[in-house]
């Protein structure tokens, strides 16, 4: 799967230009000055078969720079060493987990991956049943009926009509193991409209899972991708027109383009409006369990708290490096807290705390864990595993997963996921170490606003001297709070068509492989910089 | 008529035999000679009141949106999804302002889920006899209601009272309802009520169907309950001013575990609050473009209720489940002509 985002293809430049503007992000300005609006997205035609998130200036956070730091001496080991009467192995770490009111075998879920087109197809499905398989909750996500519809269509019911929300559900349904595992079920605005809830609340194909308590619904109030913003897809015409009583359909690619933008709100939230909300959820389904995901927001401890206490059965964490959705790419880069930030202003959760952004192996996922998420989900990288094999590619990927989860987990002298805490990691400078000094994790703090950045580093000295012209130009340093820690990672080039020619401040493309080359970057595979 | 035969032949199953042999049942027959009589005497004692009826819309681009999981049905109409009204609230307060004083008959239909089945307190398709008054209050909306069941329970015994000796009704039951004597309690004390009874009561909803006929169970007489949590009822349920999260609502429920009767409240009627609750449970505003017009123009403040038509009459017939009292049932659940 190609994954490196670019801009849209350019119309030729009708003249060669006469002005340069050194030190100045030129290209973008002039991308934006032929495409207009277009500009802010991914490149629609990518749509559908790219998995989109942070580009490779901004991947490798805070979160990935901790390390997992085991102690000498272990008190956890030798209690475990008295219950079993023989040394622990790593095998002996026992990885089933409370996940929102359900019971996973493995500290994780597999994450919303919604509307959009890659996020909704066979993929989807696969992904599904392999999830089922592996006894880990799933999560559907919004739009998928407003968007898909429900029922099937047709006498026959054949597959070309199937709904896309039931198809995941008969294929996790089959494959789930008795008692393990669950279903969550998003609803935004648009879906409150199709009464989403209600309809699957009142379909008897749901009553197995409601009878064993493994349905639930997820109030949606943002993600990570583009906090504050709603869902975003990419849609031809005829599904544009078909879609704009129920959608804002926006023509940014341009009049002529034969795509459309097709805009879901986010919707308002207050903390009264939030709280009777998932009143109001378990008032109506009250069989159902109620999780809340919210986007990184600078109030997300707030947020949590006011979630759990109006009895939300899990509250998830979008990191700003989550999500497989399109969103602008202002977005994708710089708008939105880091996971470990969010995690950090969350502090010691009261309820059950679910985490996503950028997990694809054991490391990002114990660290998360460590820093309080019980579970953490699985969206891009269970995407991409499906499609590098649809049978079993998501089990393997997760098979790898639990082993480094076995292996770190008792390397900290530690037997289950739920005993690890924020000691076990260790963050290096310019990061402050979040356990030195007041304790952050001390207890539920009322939110009294934002708290210092700690990854606002210093701004990256530029190097002197012009940037060559229709260099594709890496975003000025300043906009990038890790620039520092990057200097060698390029922004995505807005006009693909331009020769790589690397800026004053990078590397020579032959002095670095990999991610942080100059060039085809897997930007946005499971987003972990190497 | 056979009144011996109509309730020794019929037990109470749970679900209605073949709709033909329903329609030719003895006991359907005096369910219905008894409704017909109370729907007399609800139009008798509301337009002695001053009311005035109106008949309800069937279909809009909005409904109710209710709660406790019932949903609307859908119609496409002219290629715009339109709703079955689940009930006609917005049209009762827009309304208004032309008819201060309004009732419907109206029909209603509402997708219960399907563990309402076994209640014998729904049905899919129902009517309710729906009052609204401008510039009323609560406890004017609840003498109304208490009027109207006492009147047309004395109607009833007075007009056809072999008609439910017949189906096994003691007069002597209902002579509270009757002298008009009616009790009040408030829904923390319904659910602390409940709690000590060992019934796991959730403090924050609607009372729960056990819950419900329980306290009907152990009760004589009708029953208010006022003051139920924000939450659990519609946004258009005003809240009341003095204790936020507190709503100016009731319902009544009957005596001898005959349960609701009457879901009522104060309305709702200014524009921004209106939006901000409807956000609050869930709804996009957008969808009420129309209602949230007459608001924004100025809806009267108001207060009123529904009373189940058939749930009255199974109140004064005592018969089992409410299907019993319908000509055409359609059970929740139950794919039904």
């Amino acid at each position: 799967m190609t994954t490196r985002p670019t801009a849209p293809a350019a119309p030729a430049r009708p003249t060669a230009p006469a002005l340069t503007a050194p030190g100045f992000p030129e290209e973008p300005v002039r991308a934006r000055a032929r495409l207009g609006t277009a500009a802010v997205f991914p490149d629609p035609a990518a749509y559908g078969s790219r998995l989109f998130g942070p580009t490779a200036a901004a991947a490798g956070d805070a979160l990935d720079r901790m390390r997992i730091v085991p102690p000498v001496f272990m008190p956890e080991r030798l209690e475990k060493l008295i219950d079993l009467a023989r040394e622990p192995e790593f095998d002996d770490v026992d990885l089933t987990t409370r996940v929102g009111g359900f019971t996973a075998r493995l500290p994780l879920y597999l994450s919303a991956f919604g509307s959009t087109r890659a996020g909704s197809g066979d993929l989807a499905v696969h992904a599904s049943r392999q999830a089922a398989r592996l006894g880990i909750p799933m999560v559907i996500g919004e739009n998928m009926v407003p968007v898909h519809g429900y029922r099937r269509g047709g006498a026959g019911g054949g597959d070309a009509t199937r709904s896309a929300l039931l198809a995941r559900v008969e294929a996790y349904l089959e494959a789930a193991p008795d008692g393990t595992g669950g279903i969550v079920v998003q609803q935004s605005t648009e879906d409150a409209d199709s009464e989403v809830w209600n309809l699957l609340y009142s379909d008897p194909a749901f009553r197995p899972l409601l009878e064993t308590g493994r349905l639930a619904f997820e109030l949606k109030t943002g993600q990570g991708a583009k906090p504050g913003l709603g869902g975003m897809t990419v849609v031809d015409r005829a599904e544009a027109e078909q879609l704009a009583r129920r959608f804002t359909v926006r023509e940014v690619f341009g009049p002529d383009a034969p795509r459309s933008l097709r805009c879901a709100t986010p919707g308002t939230f207050t903390e009264e409006i939030l709280r009777q909300q998932l009143r109001f959820m378990r008032n109506n389904f009250p069989k159902a369990r109620t999780w809340v995901k919210f986007h990184p927001g600078r109030d997300i401890g707030h947020a949590a708290r006011t979630a759990w206490a109006a009895g939300a059965d899990a509250v998830t964490v979008d990191g700003a490096e989550g999500g497989t959705g399109w969103a602008p790419g202002v977005f994708l880069d710089q708008v939105g807290l880091p996971l470990a930030e969010a995690l950090r202003r969350i502090g010691t959760p009261t309820g059950c705390l679910l985490a996503t952004g950028g997990v694809w192996e054991g490391g990002r996922a114990v660290r998360a864990l460590a820093l309080g998420a019980g579970a953490v989900g699985l969206g891009r990288a269970a995407l991409v595993a499906v499609d590098e094999d649809p049978e079993h590619g998501l089990e393997r990927l997760v098979g790898a997963l639990a082993l480094e989860l076995r292996l770190l987990v008792s390397a900290l002298g530690k037997y289950a996921p739920a005993a690890l805490a924020p000691d076990d990691l260790w963050s290096p400078p310019p990061f402050p170490d979040p356990y030195a000094g007041p304790d952050p994790y001390a207890g539920p703090a009322p939110y009294a606003g934002p708290a210092p950045d700690p990854h606002r580093a210093p701004t990256h000295p530029r190097a002197p001297g012009p940037a060559p012209v229709h260099a594709p130009t890496s975003a000025p340093a300043s906009v990038h709070a890790h620039a520092h820690a990057h200097a060698q990672t390029q922004a995505p080039a807005p006009v693909h068509a331009q020769a790589p020619t690397p800026a004053p401040d990078q590397a020579p493309p032959t002095a670095s492989a990999g991610p942080s080359a100059p060039g085809p970057a897997p930007a946005d595979g499971p987003g972990r910089s190497a | 008529m056979d009144l011996t035969a109509a309730t020794a032949d019929e037990t109470a199953p749970g679900t209605p035999p073949p709709l033909g042999e329903h329609l030719r049942s003895p006991r359907l027959r005096t369910a219905m000679l008894v409704q017909q009589e109370a729907l007399q005497a609800a139009r008798d004692y509301l337009r002695g009141e001053g009311f005035t009826e109106l008949l309800p819309p069937l279909v809009g681009p909005v409904t109710d949106p209710g709660g406790r999981g019932a949903k609307a049905l859908d119609v496409d109409y002219y290629g715009h999804p339109y709703k079955l009204m689940t009930s006609a609230i917005l049209y009762k307060q827009a309304s208004l302002r032309g008819f201060p004083r309004l009732f419907y008959i109206a029909p209603n239909v509402r997708v219960e889920p399907e563990e309402t089945a076994t209640t014998g307190r729904h049905l899919v398709e129902f009517h309710q006899i729906d009052v609204e008054i401008a510039d009323a209050s609560r406890e004017d909306a609840q003498e109304i209601a208490a009027g109207l069941l006492t009147h047309v329970t004395e109607h009833v015994w007075t007009a056809v009272p072999e008609l439910l000796t017949g189906l096994g009704r003691e007069e002597a039951d209902f002579a509270d309802v009757r002298a008009g004597k009616y009790d009040v309690r408030t829904h923390e004390e319904a659910v602390a009520r409940l709690l000590s009874l060992g019934h796991p009561q959730n403090p924050d909803g609607e009372i729960d169907w056990t819950g419900e006929r329980i306290l009907s169970l152990e009760s004589d007489r009708p029953f208010f309950v006022d003051d139920y949590p924000k939450g659990s009822r519609g946004f258009y349920d005003r809240e009341d001013p003095e204790r936020p999260g507190v709503l100016r609502n009731f319902d009544l429920i009957a005596p001898h575990g005959y349960g609701e009767l009457v879901s009522g409240s104060e309305r709702e009627a200014d524009y921004a609050t209106l939006v901000t609750r409807m956000r609050e449970s869930g709804e996009n505003p957008a969808k009420y473009a129309w209602y949230l017009k007459e608001a924004r123009e100025g809806i009267p403040s108001s207060a009123g209720f529904g009373m189940g038509l058939q749930r009255l009459v199974r109140f004064l017939t005592g018969l089992d489940a409410l299907w019993q009292v319908s000509a055409y049932p359609k059970l929740p659940g139950v794919v039904a002509p």
